[in-house]
């Protein structure tokens, strides 16, 4: 599988700096891998501080049943699906996958095809889960942005929508700047949110990266 | 994005029609459209290969009608 690789940047945490990464169009075998030897042994640690120190299930990461191997070999060969990563010191720091066979909602836009994002997840050590300070922030608005500029290349006009895991609803709402549509009672009850083509040059305009 | 590649395409007057209509109704070009035709057929042919059947819904009375594949 052949990827393109652009460079962008993420802000260290730590030391306030923008450190230098890449932007893949792809997830490959070496991004389930890091999933799989990298991402796994912190997940599985967290969950153990996290039932030692007895927060309830609602607090635990909603991402954590989440497979990517499986979810990547659904898409194997489909021209339906897209995926982007970014990677930071030779690890995978956050995925996406993204759907183009489905129509907008919102009023005015109903019926035009958007990008809809049906998974994103960012490392565990990026993620600001137990009060712990996050390596890389920017991980997930790179990745939005990912999703809206394929939207714009696509001639989707930047249209894009999603289903919130309830932790992640401020982050599309605020952060990104989505409209939400409330809950959808035929998907388990999720915030559905959606951007529109203003939303969208607004947010490709004023998009924050360090 | 990977490399693109172009080819001729004949159309009768009537696919022309249909082509135009859903590129106005999609605020697409008519190139996006067919790409977007492709993702679709891809996707419903890998389905009905692997036994699944595709129904339509009416949004009023709820009745089903299969679409049959060839």
């Amino acid at each position: 599988m052949t990827t393109s690789v652009s460079k962008v940047y993420l802000l260290e945490m730590a030391t306030g700096k923008a450190v230098e990464a890449e932007l893949h169009d792809g997830v490959t075998e070496q991004q389930l891998e890091d999933w799989e030897t990298k991402w796994f042994p912190v997940l599985f640690a967290r969950q153990q501080q996290l039932v030692r120190t007895g927060v309830p299930l609602a607090g635990w990461s909603q991402s954590r049943q989440w497979s990517w191997r499986d979810k990547m070999a659904r898409i194997e060969c489909l021209l339906a699906y897209q995926t982007f990563c970014i990677v930071c010191e030779c690890v995978t720091q956050g995925m996406i996958q993204i759907d183009m066979t489905k129509s907008a909602r919102l009023d005015g836009q109903s019926g035009k095809p958007l990008v809809y994002i049906e998974y994103l997840e960012v490392a565990p050590w990026n993620r600001t889960e137990l009060g712990q300070q996050a390596k890389f922030g920017g991980v997930g608005s790179i990745l939005m942005r990912a999703a809206v500029e394929h939207s714009v290349n696509e001639e989707f006009h930047g249209r894009i929508g999603l289903h919130s895991l309830p932790q992640a609803n401020d982050f599309y709402g605020n952060t990104c700047g989505m409209m939400d549509l409330g809950p959808d009672p035929d998907y388990e009850n999720l915030r559905y949110f959606e951007m529109t083509p203003e939303l969208a040059r607004s947010f490709l305009d004023n998009g924050r990266e360090p | 994005m990977a490399g693109k590649k172009t080819m001729t395409l004949n159309l009768t007057d009537a696919e022309m029609t249909v082509l135009e209509e859903l590129s106005t109704k999609k605020d697409m070009s008519k190139t996006a459209v067919l790409r977007q035709a492709l993702r679709l057929y891809q996707l419903v042919q890998m389905r009905a290969e692997r036994g699944d059947k595709l129904f339509l819904e009416s949004e009023t009375t709820k009745e089903k009608a299969e679409l049959m594949l060839l």
